[in-house]
């Protein structure tokens, strides 16, 4: 039998790239938990006896499901308004600019404004409605903040299912002699349960593995276990509680984890209405005009919300103090440019590393599994997708056990930072690999072979330049992550190496909060200067919109 | 040009494809072929019959599962696709989406490490060659679907491989341009005398370009020839049915003279000449081409070595050069052929005729188990 003298190569790097930062960390995490001089279940039934422990446990999952739940209905009227209300272009270019913002911004940045706006002396709970007594911290603030925050991942998801489903179905349904409520409910919604679930999932799914909000809004009364792991390793010092804590929530993680693939394995999440003949092109009349004004009003108020957010972050950056000294002042940006200036140089340092790295990965390994036959594959394909879809706090736990003795001690240096973000943010690129790759027919790849191009040839000269796009989008979303991260990052920063999220977690933690504002505004100029530049790129390359990069910052 | 044509030689070839929970399919099962020098040699046959598996495991796209390739007498079969030397040209053309006109063609060239000047000769040559000078900055999806065929052929031919191959390269065009591209396929395969295999389910388009066929039927070659040969000596009804029509009708020997073997037709007795190896009582099916059944008027009487049997007319197409007619004799429809109908009338649906048969015509199949 011949063999492709590229390809296997390939594969084994691969193969032995992923196995030491994907499976070996997780093996470590799973033999400290469950391995104390012997198979052991200490680590987990002192985790039991413990009230904040179980707390956390419970507090997570209903809380994964209230955000899922409410991120879910607010995406779906976003979404039925964007795609079924007939809007003008511009309005619904400016509604996917406000719902993007939440979903490119760096963390606690919801939390901060919803300090602001409700907080003990807030502008909106105290100045404006002379409440003392409302309390952010807990359950509803945290549930608000991430509600705010996970919702754009179900709009994006439903825009996709809802722009599927022809409008000549429910024409027809129309032409039964259903009126709209009946054709909603009869038709509409049918068509989209799929699509529901899986927006339900992706949203509950990064409730489940959110670090940031709870830290800052779930207070001790309303313990979740990725903040309680991250207290008890950099608290307590006791890593293999913090281990036994990750397994606590890996067990749902994946639960979820599955419960999308299957969703999405069936045709993503959508019933197939697209037939290929493309009917006559109808204009929607499927909500009365009253349906619109509702959701409007009710969408116009959250936009309102996210707008208000973003802009008391803002005001909180140009004035000494928010809500104590309202003189304007340059000071927190001083800072930024000074003592934090080597945080945003060591972020932006890393994002641009990560960047060529994990482009060039994530569409060599989605040209591997989509273009390539070779023992494993399937396996490979999900084994590179964990420290996607786990959350962030047990992916850097789990480097913190592997990585932190010889002889792999690599915890605190900039490599470690630069393979966490390659192997948890390059599956968006893969993805598009994969997508852009099912466009293209194999005949062109034969071609190119048959002309006696080597695997490897044909790779760059044919399949690179084809899958530019998908490498684009790749690298932007890496570059966005990068300059975003905090979950795992957290558990791998150093004196050598720090991070501006870090750095915003530090000024919320010593009450610095304009600082945070601060470096969260600049943060958020540099990920929209990021993005627009790409979707100039994308322009220039032909393909698509923002829009499709978009839906890729999903999650 | 320079005469540059190697053989083909397929050995036993065999390919099996295992689909999830199915049973094993033999795509192409223990085929061998010879491929001349400079011929021109065409897979025919229905899809599914393997003739595009057999040609992409020449390629080199698949791997036999037995069996060995030999081209220009070297074994080949362990060779990757770009060790070959092939041109292959594909049904969709290929054509790289993000190269201009040029760089396509140049593509196998810049590969192989030709110099710039080289390159630049070569490719604005086999672009006069097939028609297309000045083509060289336009992008693939600027041209029509005639003229990207012609790049796909320029750009398979431009690297001088020794084996040229076609995957059913006319079926995205529509009537008009494929024939008027087959005769320029033709046309460039004979200047270039660059062995050919190539691919089709179009009979016609077989015959019209083919030096020789071979018909492929369940992963199998049927028969190997010339398009006279299978057309007049069929050695199977699968053959006789793909190639051109035909009417089988069942048979039994009933006595074998020195080159002749005698048979029953409609009951009555033909003497048809034929070699060697039959039987008296054995069955087997006679061909009979609808152009050699004559319709005669119903009272003429049969001479030496013709049959005439009574039918009546049940269909008739006026084709304009020709008739067909669809003839009920002993209860089965026969098709007949008129040619000429201006000169030879007309016979009306419902009418009482003689079918005639002339057993010059007729040809031997014996009967398949």
């Amino acid at each position: 039998m011949r063999r492709d003298p590229v390809v296997a190569p390939a594969v084994l790097l691969v193969w032995g790239a992923v196995a030491l930062f994907v499976l070996y960390p997780l093996g470590r995490l799973l033999v400290l938990t469950f391995w104390n001089d012997g198979p052991s279940l200490d680590a987990v039934r002192g985790l039991v006896g413990d009230w904040t422990h179980r707390a956390a446990l419970v507090n997570s999952l209903l809380l994964a499901a209230l955000v899922g739940i409410a991120g879910t209905v607010l995406g779906f009227a976003f979404a039925l308004l964007a795609v079924r209300a007939n809007l003008p272009r511009w309005v619904s270019r400016a509604l996917d600019a406000v719902v993007l913002l939440p979903l490119i911004s760096p963390p606690f940045t919801a939390a901060i404004a919803l300090i602001f706006a409700l907080g003990p002396r807030g502008l909106i709970s105290y100045h404006v409605f002379g409440l003392t007594r409302v309390s952010i911290y807990g359950l509803w603030g945290t549930l608000l903040s991430e509600t705010l925050t996970y919702f754009p991942i179900a709009y994006l998801t439903l825009k996709a299912v809802l722009a599927n489903v022809d409008a000549n179905l429910e024409d027809s349904a129309f032409s039964l002699g259903a009126r709209r409520w009946r054709v909603f409910r009869t038709v509409t919604l049918p068509l989209t349960t799929p699509g529901v679930a899986n927006a339900f999932l992706l949203v509950s799914a990064a409730s489940l593995a959110d670090f940031a909000t709870p830290l800052i809004l779930a207070g001790t009364r309303f313990p979740v276990l990725p903040t309680q792991a991250f207290l008890q390793i950099t608290g307590l010092y006791d890593m293999r509680g913090g281990a036994a804590l990750c397994f606590l929530l890996l067990v749902p993680a994946l639960a979820v984890f599955a419960g999308q693939r299957w969703f999405t394995e069936r045709r993503g999440g959508t019933f197939v209405t697209v037939t290929g003949k493309v009917g006559a092109v109808t204009r929607v009349k499927s909500l009365s005009p009253a349906a619109v004004l509702g959701l409007a009003a009710g969408c116009g108020l959250v936009v309102v919300l996210v707008l208000v957010c973003y802009l008391l972050i803002f005001a909180a950056s140009i004035v000494r103090g928010l809500g104590a000294d309202n003189s304007l002042s340059l000071a927190h940006y001083a800072h930024v440019f000074s003592g934090g200036l080597k945080a945003v140089r060591d972020t932006l340092l890393i994002a641009a590393i990560c960047m060529p790295v994990g482009g060039l990965f994530a569409v060599v390994l989605g040209f591997l599994v989509s273009r390539t036959q070779f023992p494993g594959r399937r396996a490979l394909e999900f084994v590179a997708m964990m420290n996607y879809a786990l959350p962030g706090t047990i992916v850097g736990i789990a480097y913190l056990v592997a990585f932190n003795d010889p002889p792999l001690a690599l915890t605190g240096t900039a490599f470690i930072l630069v393979v966490c973000y390659v192997f948890r943010y390059s599956l968006a690129g893969t993805r598009a690999t994969s997508a852009v790759l099912a466009q293209i027919d194999p005949s062109i790849e034969e071609a190119s072979a048959s002309l006696g191009a080597r695997r490897d040839v044909t790779f760059r000269r044919v399949v690179l330049p084809l899958i530019r796009p998908a490498l684009l989008a790749g690298m932007t979303v890496l570059f966005i992550r990068g300059m975003t991260a905090i979950s795992a990052t957290i558990f791998l920063v150093s004196l050598d190496w720090s991070l501006v999220t870090v750095r915003i977690l530090e000024g919320i933690t010593n009450l610095e909060l304009g600082q945070a504002s601060a470096f969260s505004m600049v943060v958020i100029a540099l990920v929209y200067l990021a993005v627009f530049v790409a979707s100039l790129a994308m322009r220039r390359l032909n393909a698509g919109s923002l829009g499709q990069a978009g839906t890729l910052l999903g999650g | 040009m320079r005469d540059r044509g190697k053989s083909l030689r397929l050995e036993r070839v065999s390919k099996r494809f295992v689909r999830e929970g199915q049973a094993a399919l033999a795509a192409v099962d223990d085929v061998s072929l010879e491929v001349e020098p400079g011929e021109l040699l065409t897979l025919l046959g229905p899809s599914g019959c393997g003739k595009t598996t057999t040609l992409r495991m020449v390629a080199g796209f698949e791997q036999p599962d037995a069996g060995r390739i030999y081209i220009g007498g070297e074994d080949v079969t362990d060779l990757m696709v770009y060790r070959r030397s092939i041109g292959f040209v594909f049904q969709n053309y290929a054509l790289f989406p993000h190269l201009t006109i040029f760089e396509n063609v140049a593509y196998g060239l810049r590969v192989r490490r030709l110099p710039k000047a080289t390159i630049r000769a070569r490719v604005g040559q086999v672009l006069e060659l097939v028609g297309l000078p000045g083509y060289e900055r336009r992008f693939p999806d600027q041209l029509s679907g005639g003229e990207q065929q012609r790049v796909a052929v320029a750009r398979a031919v431009v690297v001088e491989p020794a084996l040229l191959l076609f995957d059913e390269p006319l079926s995205n065009l529509d009537a008009k341009l494929r024939v008027q591209m087959r005769g320029e396929l033709s046309r460039l395969q004979r200047q270039l005398a660059i062995t050919t295999v190539y691919v089709t389910h179009d009979q016609e388009e077989a015959m019209a370009i083919s030096d020789r066929i071979a018909v492929m039927c369940r992963g199998a070659v049927a028969q190997v020839g010339t398009a006279e040969e299978l057309y007049r000596a069929p050695r199977s009804a699968f053959v006789a049915q793909f190639i051109g029509r035909v009417n089988l009708v069942e048979s039994r020997v009933l006595g074998v003279t020195g080159g002749h073997v005698a048979v029953t037709l409609w009951g009555a007795s033909l003497s048809v000449p034929a070699a060697d190896g039959y039987a008296a009582g054995q069955r087997l099916s006679l061909v009979l081409r609808p152009e050699s059944l004559t319709l005669v008027p119903e009272t003429a009487k049969a001479a030496e070595g013709e049959v005439i049997v009574p039918g009546i007319v049940r269909g008739r197409t006026f084709l304009g050069e020709k008739v067909e007619y669809a003839v009920e004799v002993g209860g089965a429809l026969l098709q007949a052929v008129t040619y000429d109908p201006t000169r030879r009338g007309v016979v009306e649906v419902g009418a009482r005729v003689g079918v005639m048969c002339d057993a010059a015509a007729v040809r031997l199949l014996a009967a398949e188990p």
